[in-house]
């Protein structure tokens, strides 16, 4: 992201969900202009881990050559863990459908600003590729 | 008391945490319409038990039974268990962010209801059956639309486990 005129905003939100032994990792750079006065970042960096093996990393790049700008970043980093899925188990959720709710609801916020027939497809496809992924 | 009245029968029942054994042979049997409380102080496995007939995945079993209106349960997975009726409501109930109530409590009702052979039901349907449980616990509806457990008070907590246990 880079700012150039005065007074711009951006937004950057990452989601990573890594299952199995994968790793994550996001690196993402925000250049701010000498002429780019009073402007805004925000980056949000989010994981969800799954199972013990996988990691996720945040790198943020960030560059400014001015003194009015504002830039904030922040990161969390979750896991799903056995507690909430015992919970879901309790209520008669099955582990799989328990797992994909939770991702459904981690990815929420994503999903609200994409097209409704998008993010439906999303929604099924990150479904299918958990299928399975879980021990 | 005969045994048609049998609700819950614990033979014998030993369990075990990370390989320490805490429930050491124990038995009960509760008949339909009593109510049990069971007292002790901390660390005497109260909770324990009680998550080993939820069916608590790290809670192995060593010996002895679990019987569930005349059947075993103590090998079946815990969503066939709270199928069968079996309710733990939590100490602490577990939060999950970005999931709704509503979303929440409409998979789980679907969930038994695929496992009674029953047809699934829609949003619109499962708003009036939950709009008259929300009524007998006195809570409003914007309950439904907040994520589950996250930012509750632990009297909201308690209260959306008894709008569970209602609607299971």
């Amino acid at each position: 992201m880079i700012h150039i005129g005065p007074n711009t905003s951006s937004k950057i939100v990452s989601k990573g969900i890594c299952s199995g032994k994968s790793k994550n990792t996001y690196r993402g750079y925000v250049g701010i202009n000498a002429k780019a006065m009073g402007s805004r970042n925000y980056s949000q960096c989010d994981s969800l881990l799954i199972g013990n093996l996988c990691n996720s990393n945040t790198f943020p790049f960030i560059s400014v050559q001015n003194s009015t700008t504002k830039i904030e970043h922040e990161a969390t980093t979750s896991k799903v863990s056995e507690e909430q899925i015992f919970y879901c188990l309790q209520r008669g959720i099955s582990t799989e459908k328990a797992i994909s709710l939770i991702i459904s609801g981690f990815c929420d916020e994503v999903y609200m600003n994409l097209p409704l027939e998008f993010s439906f497809e999303a929604d099924y496809l990150l479904t299918l590729k958990i299928e399975g992924s879980v021990g | 008391m005969t045994t048609e009245n049998l609700v819950l029968e614990i033979k014998d029942l030993k369990a075990s945490v990370n390989n320490i054994n805490i429930l050491k042979g124990l038995n009960l049997k509760i008949y339909n319409g009593e109510i049990h409380a069971i007292m002790g102080p901390n660390g005497s496995g109260k909770s324990t038990f009680s998550k080993v007939v939820a069916g608590h995945p790290a809670y192995k079993i060593v010996s002895g039974n679990i019987f569930f209106l005349g059947t075993d349960i103590s090998e079946l997975e815990p969503e066939e268990r709270a199928h069968r009726g079996i309710f733990l409501a939590f100490q602490y109930p577990v939060e999950i962010p970005g999931v709704t109530n509503d979303e929440f409590l409409m998979l789980a009702y679907n969930s038994k209801l695929i496992a009674q052979n029953k047809p699934e039901i829609d949003m619109l349907k499962m708003y009036k059956i939950l709009a008259d449980k929300l009524k007998i616990i006195d809570m409003s509806e914007n309950f439904l639309t907040r994520n589950v457990n996250e930012g509750f008070s632990g009297g909201e907590k308690k209260r959306n486990e008894i709008l569970q246990m209602l609607l299971l």
